[in-house]
């Protein structure tokens, strides 16, 4: 059952091309998600029981374990919620004009494509093929960030493709000397397998694998927006459509960390220490969380500055996975979770907003609370929330990892750590909440929401995140506790 | 055998320093096409011997697509993409050809330096095939940033693959076949997509220079 997951997103895009009536297409894309939503209860729970689920068709690649669960669910969640927050989105663009009812066909048929690409990334244990699947989002969503066709989209839409495809053309470098280190060890079959590849870490080649590791993380590093690698983010953030901005950053950027991991999990094991890694993902993970904390202090676009809140977050989790003891890696991944949930929501009201406004300028939005009355106040609480306040569930996964970076005695790198989210918050604070006051010169703007269906899923998150800030599930706990074990090898 | 390897890697290498060499965008593609019937060539030995000693013919039919995709389909692609975006400046480069390829030069002993000290990779002796095939890579990304119109972008991303598809075959005698297909797919994909996005950029810039790309900063 669970090899129809892939097939899904596979079978709603021929349905797409065949079927051009735009009702019937919102109806195939609820439908399409809901499905992948039933079947990833159904797999979280077999992984749950049976630690591991994989299939013999297409000669076993495909494998699902703690780690790729957790990000799986996530894709799949996210996916559901920007499903329906398209349809009032995007019939509201078609109302403004911005787009033709006939280019609708091609935004959905782009978007599951994309979905494909990621649950197949998340779904294989062959490195290549993991490979394959990322740069394969790359592809299928160039033409999202450039979807409304003018001079800036296009812009942000080369520039990803560009830097992106040679960022994980390095990737595939890294790969290929990480098959080379296994050459002589595994079986011709077993070939850029990674349970294999795990298995058999002690007695790889750890001069290549070490050069292998590098290259990983530039090129996946590139895909994950870490500094300075994530010129692309801002911009294609900040011009794709704002589901597609959720989508981006919220699922896109854990899968490409997903990689990472991956990665890290094979040469740690390998070298039998985190030193190595360990450097070069703090050392990343701080010059990003530098590097956001000086743009969004500067910040005058509040896409921009969601992205660069994204930069953020990814050198948080990666610092997370570089100080790599237990608590750590549990801060890291409950983060990635949190982080997704938290910014796919504040994208998806930022589209809500840049409907009612039709700009992106922070300094031209006024009254945000009087005329938007439930999507201005679940932004002011997001804002709070990915801004790191209590009790929202942001707050806690940071936590976890600052207080893991002191009892691991990194007191620099903790300090550096603390002081630049206090950057930033000061940032969002200055920069975002002057939009949410005042009232607005322009009288012709019409208070309450367009958009219903998908300012109730935008609730339904703000609840979710509330209430895992304040207790995380038991069973939740347990998949997370599981995937650190499998990443630090225990 | 390992003579021709070693030549063949050689040839490689020199051809992309033609490219950095060259002045005009059609002679871009050209040089490309060169440097995949050189590709191609390498890979076509690389399948007569795995013919010969293992009886697999999965690297001809790899073979065979390089010189169906690499030779003929994405060069004509250029090719028609150049003619339909014409544009007039000719100086297209930053700095002037000879630093170009000083520059080039350094990016190999860099290389080499670099590889000499990993063991595992070369067992005594430094693997010339793969020093080569890397600084293949090294001058591919360097051409993406010396050059301002987008169809050198292009090429410069075409190299890199180049040579990373001939990094994993001389060092690794070639990657699973399920993989190399669909590193296939996904750079056939590309090229298209940023053929199409040419077009779309120089009906909206009126000109195909990067350059002109500078609307979203901050």
């Amino acid at each position: 059952m669970g090899i129809f997951l892939v097939s899904v997103p596979v079978i709603a895009v021929l349905m797409f091309i065949l079927f051009k009536n735009s009702r019937i297409q919102h109806i195939i894309s609820l439908v399409a998600s809901s499905l992948s939503i039933i079947i990833a209860v159904y797999l979280t729970r077999n992984v749950m029981l049976f630690h591991s689920v994989s299939y013999s068709a297409w000669g076993g690649i495909f494998y699902i374990d703690y780690l790729s669960i957790i990000v799986l669910d996530i894709v799949l969640l996210i996916s559901l919620i920007v499903s329906i927050y398209s349809i009032g989105y995007m019939e509201t663009e078609i109302k403004h004009g911005k787009i033709d009812r006939s280019r609708l066909s091609l935004y959905y048929i782009l978007m599951y494509s994309f979905i494909f690409t990621m649950v197949l990334a998340l779904t294989v244990k062959n490195m290549g093929i993991m490979w394959i699947a990322i740069e394969g989002t790359t592809l299928s969503s160039a033409f999202l960030v450039g979807f409304y066709n003018d001079k800036c989209s296009l812009e942000a839409a080369w520039k990803y493709v560009i830097i992106c495809s040679v960022g994980i053309a390095i990737a595939m470098l890294g790969i290929i000397f990480l098959h080379l280190s296994s050459i002589g060890v595994l079986e011709s079959q077993q070939f850029l397998d990674w349970t294999a590849l795990y298995d058999n870490a002690k007695s790889l080649k750890s001069p290549i694998v070490k050069l292998a590791f590098i290259f990983i993380l530039i090129g996946f590093g590139t895909k994950t927006g870490l500094a300075p690698m994530h010129t692309w983010l801002p911009d294609a953030h900040s011009q794709a459509p704002s589901p597609i901005s959720a989508l981006l950053s919220g699922v896109l950027l854990n899968s490409a960390m997903y990689g990472i991991i991956r990665a890290v999990a094979i040469v740690n094991r390998n070298l039998g220490s985190s030193i190595y890694t360990g450097r070069l993902l703090i050392a990343l993970g701080i010059l990003s969380i530098f590097t956001a904390a000086i743009c969004i202090l500067a910040q005058k676009d509040y896409k921009r500055l969601l992205a660069y809140s994204s930069i953020e977050h990814m050198g948080i989790i990666a610092v997370g996975i570089g100080i790599f003891t237990p608590l750590s890696i549990f801060g890291a991944l409950l983060h990635m979770i949190n982080h997704s949930l938290t910014k796919s929501m504040l994208f998806l009201t930022s589209g809500n907003i840049l409907q009612k406004y039709d700009t992106k300028q922070i300094s031209k939005i006024k009254g945000a609370l009087k005329l938007l009355p439930v999507s201005g106040i679940v932004f002011l609480l997001g804002l709070f929330a990915i801004a790191g306040m209590p009790p929202f569930s942001v707050f806690a996964s940071e936590f976890n990892i600052i207080v893991s970076i002191f009892v691991a005695k990194r007191f620099f790198v903790g300090s550096a750590f603390i002081l630049l989210l206090a950057i930033i918050f000061a940032g969002i604070a200055v920069n975002l909440f002057k939009i949410f006051y005042g009232n607005n010169q322009e009288e012709d703007l019409q208070r309450g929401e367009t958009n219903i269906p998908g300012t109730v899923a935008i609730v339904v998150l703000l609840v979710v995140i509330t209430i895992t800030g304040l207790f995380i599930p038991n069973e939740l706990k347990d998949l997370i506790t599981q995937a650190q074990n499998i990443i630090i090898g225990m | 055998m390992s003579n021709f390897f070693d030549t063949l890697s050689v040839l490689i290498l020199f051809s992309s320093f033609i490219l950095m060499a060259n002045k005009m965008t059609k002679s871009y593609i050209k040089t490309f096409r060169i440097q995949s019937m050189l590709l191609a060539l390498a890979v076509g030995s690389m399948a007569i011997k795995s013919i010969i000693e293992e009886g697999r013919f999965d690297v001809l039919v790899v073979c065979l697509l390089i010189i169906i995709l690499k030779v003929i389909y994405i060069p004509n692609l250029l090719n028609k993409a150049y003619a339909k975006a014409e544009y007039k400046v000719e100086k297209d480069f930053i700095l002037n050809i000879p630093i170009l390829v000083l520059v080039c030069c350094g990016l190999v002993v860099f290389c080499y330096f670099c590889l000499s000290t990993i063991d595992g990779i070369n067992d005594g002796v430094i693997n010339v095939q793969v020093v080569n095939s890397i600084s293949v890579i090294l001058i591919g990304l360097f051409f993406m940033i010396s050059r301002k119109k987008a169809i050198g972008q292009i090429i410069g991303f075409l190299v890199i693959e180049n040579g990373i598809f001939i990094t994993a075959m001389f060092s690794t005698q070639g990657m699973p076949f399920i993989v190399d297909m669909g590193i296939f797919i996904d750079m056939l994909t590309a090229v298209m997509i940023l053929g199409i996005m040419v077009f779309k950029i120089n009906e909206e810039f009126d000109s195909i220079d990067i350059d002109k790309l500078n609307n979203l900063k901050g």
